[in-house]
């Protein structure tokens, strides 16, 4: 006699026998739920904090009204900037007492200030130096640079002269990003930015030097908000003009500065050769960044219609490409 | 199961516990195959960092300095590095495209300074482009026009801090922290040092493409070979630059060689469509010579193209209609004198 004909003759030996291989159903299922349970890795690598996952960077802008461009030619980046400040109304415009501020330099490359191809440690050094006097209770200076982070910040002679101005330095590490999506961003979606280093700060700056740039034509202040992306974000130089207008709706800062002091005419972003600089002798501060890479862009002997992504940054509502609407205060040190 | 097989009909209860099961494995199935679908590129990104940071220990715990004999007096600052057609944007950014695009093969670089003078240092960056013709395609597309020979490799130059060569399919640069000459002549050591230890299979020589090119009125070392998106056109691949200066103004001739006449009468076609349709241009009377040739008013800026043979050639942003007809046409004597 098979298990089949007691079943099928024995209503409640089949009663028995689904019950318990119910039970037995019940016990696998439980088995392999805990087992599953035991083997799942709560904390993805590299610590990445998947709570933070949908939240933005915070807005810094300034909506407080007044001047919102300064063009200042001269050779001394540290007289330019501060003269430029001062035309937009000071720095305690922008900075108060006991800001968090973070400076987002351009330290993509381990060569030195003189190739123009990051923010020059002079600049950057002033910076901190006119947050500090502004009263801000600390000054940060990062940037997830292309090549290694230690190399590129000595290197670039950043990291020494923003230490002895009082700056503190952040060298990004993996635990630092976490992904971000960009509502109503087709490129940023669970991406990782980094997040870290914003908690705490109040204010934003952007500095960077102007540069003509092999894929996106140029890489002024909207491009070195790349410098936040971690992750293989060369992926996105398929659609450099679009993740730069992605970069510019994810990051509102409090105002940026443009060097063009010295810029990068030819085989950017990393040139390599001083015979690839000229001297433009000119710096901006904006607190639209949008009208800042216009103006940039005719240092490079270009116009914002040579960069897709000026246009299409503008049409966002991010700026305006029209820079001279914004009526900038001219000044020379 | 046996009592199905038996023939008993399942209880109601049975039939709706089983179903519930049934859902359930497809409710898992589903979130299984939509996490799946949104992997986290974090995750990715994690795990390349560490497969690069032990690939970068295994390349320089398998060798220390780029040269196989480094030069009396010179120190490495730093250890090897290696990049691939994947990584190499890691180390160059956006100018990757351009190395990318000629052929690149894989790329080591490292930093070294005299050993007196730690102030005076170099990175040097060794680029295999697999062909000296993309190696010198790279170099020459690259060239600064305030160069100096530097008389080092197959080609080479001098541009401030800068030193450039191409030695067969390598592609050679040292970058100065500066202009001044102990950075300079340690560069020059170590680049000389590399090109006599390394036996190359071919070496670059453009010299017989050159003499294509009318040799009056060319801007010495402006010859450049472009491997790819020639004039902003993407079918436009390989083709020899050259530029020349009448009074004022600066023109640009072309030439690149096709596999056949018929190749080249295709690509003329598709070039001159693309001046018209995509540059906004409009096409002017034919000119006298060469047969079949067009001029394309590019908005005030003259486009010419032309075929001779398998070589399609032209030129490029002439400043008027006469200028653009009249170097057309010794470009193509040239041709037709290079070829019996």
């Amino acid at each position: 006699m098979t298990p089949s004909d007691n079943l099928s003759r024995d209503p409640a030996a089949s009663r028995r026998e689904f019950l318990r291989r119910g039970l037995q159903a019940g016990a696998a299922v439980a088995l392999t739920g805990g087992l599953a349970s035991w083997l799942w890795n709560r904390h993805p690598p590299g610590d990445f904090n998947r709570g933070a996952a949908s939240a933005l960077l915070p807005d810094f802008s300034d909506t407080s009204m007044g001047p919102t461009m300064a063009i200042v030619t001269g050779k001394n980046r540290a007289a330019m900037v501060r003269r430029a400040l001062e035309a937009l109304g000071g720095i305690g415009r922008f900075i108060r007492r006991g800001d968090r501020v973070m400076l987002k330099v351009n330290a993509a490359f381990a060569t030195p200030a003189i190739l123009s191809a990051t923010t020059h440690p002079e600049l950057a050094a002033e910076l901190v130096r006119l947050c500090l006097g502004a009263g801000a209770a600390s000054v940060l200076v990062t940037d997830n640079p292309i090549n290694d982070p230690e190399s590129c910040f000595n290197l670039t002679g950043i990291a020494p002269a923003v230490r002895a101005a009082g700056a503190d330095l952040v060298l990004p590490r993996a635990g630092q990003f976490a992904p971000g999506t960009l509502p109503g961003g087709r490129l940023i979606r669970d991406w990782p930015i980094l997040r870290e280093p914003f908690r705490g700060i109040t204010k934003l700056i952007g500095v960077a030097p102007v540069k003509q740039h092999n894929r996106a034509g140029a890489s002024m202040t909207m491009k070195n908000w790349y410098g936040l992306l971690g992750g293989r974000r060369n992926q996105f130089h398929q659609d450099i003009n679009g993740i730069i207008v992605e970069l510019a709706m994810l990051v509102r800062p409090t105002f940026v500065v443009l060097d063009g002091t010295t810029s990068m005419m030819a085989n950017g972003p990393t040139g390599g050769s001083i015979a690839d600089l000229k001297a433009t002798n000119t710096l901006v501060v904006s607190t639209d960044g949008v009208a800042a890479d216009a103006f940039g862009a005719t240092l490079l002997d270009k116009t914002s219609r040579d960069l897709p992504y000026i246009a299409r940054a503008a049409e966002r509502g991010l700026g305006t490409a029209d820079f001279e609407s914004l009526q900038p205060v001219r000044a020379a040190v | 199961m046996a009592s199905l097989s038996s023939g008993r009909r399942p209880s109601a209860r049975e039939t709706a516990i089983s179903t519930g099961v049934v859902c359930v494995l497809v409710v898992i199935a589903a979130w299984l195959w939509s996490a799946q679908a949104h992997f986290s590129p974090a995750v990715t990104v994690a795990a390349s960092v560490a497969q690069a940071a032990e690939a970068a220990r295994s390349s320089a715990a398998a060798q220390s300095v780029l040269v196989a004999t480094l030069p009396a007096g010179l120190r490495a600052m730093s250890p090897v590095e290696s990049f691939s057609p994947d990584t190499l944007s890691d180390k160059i950014d956006g100018k990757a495209e351009l190395y990318l695009s000629a052929g690149f093969l894989a790329m080591r670089c490292q930093r070294f300074a005299p050993a007196t003078a730690p102030t005076a240092w170099f990175e040097a960056f060794i680029y295999d482009m697999g062909r000296p013709e993309n190696a010198f395609s790279v170099y020459s597309s690259q060239k600064r026009t305030a160069a100096q020979d530097a008389g080092v490799g197959d080609y080479s130059y001098l541009a401030g801090n800068q030193l450039c060569l191409v030695h067969g399919q390598y592609y050679l640069e040292f970058v100065g922290a500066d202009d001044r000459e102990p950075t300079l002549q340690a560069a020059g050591e170590l680049a000389r040092a590399f090109v006599s230890a390394t036996t190359v299979a071919r070496h670059a020589n453009v010299a017989k493409d050159e003499a294509l090119f009318p040799t009056e009125g060319m801007i010495a070392g402006s010859l450049m070979l472009l491997s790819a998106d020639v004039f902003g056109f993407d079918q436009l691949k390989n083709v020899y630059v050259a530029r020349y200066r009448e009074g004022k103004d600066d023109l640009t001739l072309f030439l690149s060689r096709r596999a056949s006449p018929s190749a080249a009468g295709q690509l003329a076609a598709a070039l001159r469509g693309f001046f018209v349709t995509d540059c906004g241009g409009k096409e002017t009377a034919p000119p006298l010579a060469p047969v079949d040739a067009v001029i394309i008013d590019s908005g005030g800026a003259f486009d010419g193209v032309f075929v001779s043979g398998a070589l399609l050639a032209g030129v490029h942003q002439a400043p008027s209609r006469a200028v653009a007809e009249r170097w057309m046409q010794r470009l193509d004597q040239c041709l037709r004198s290079a070829t019996p």
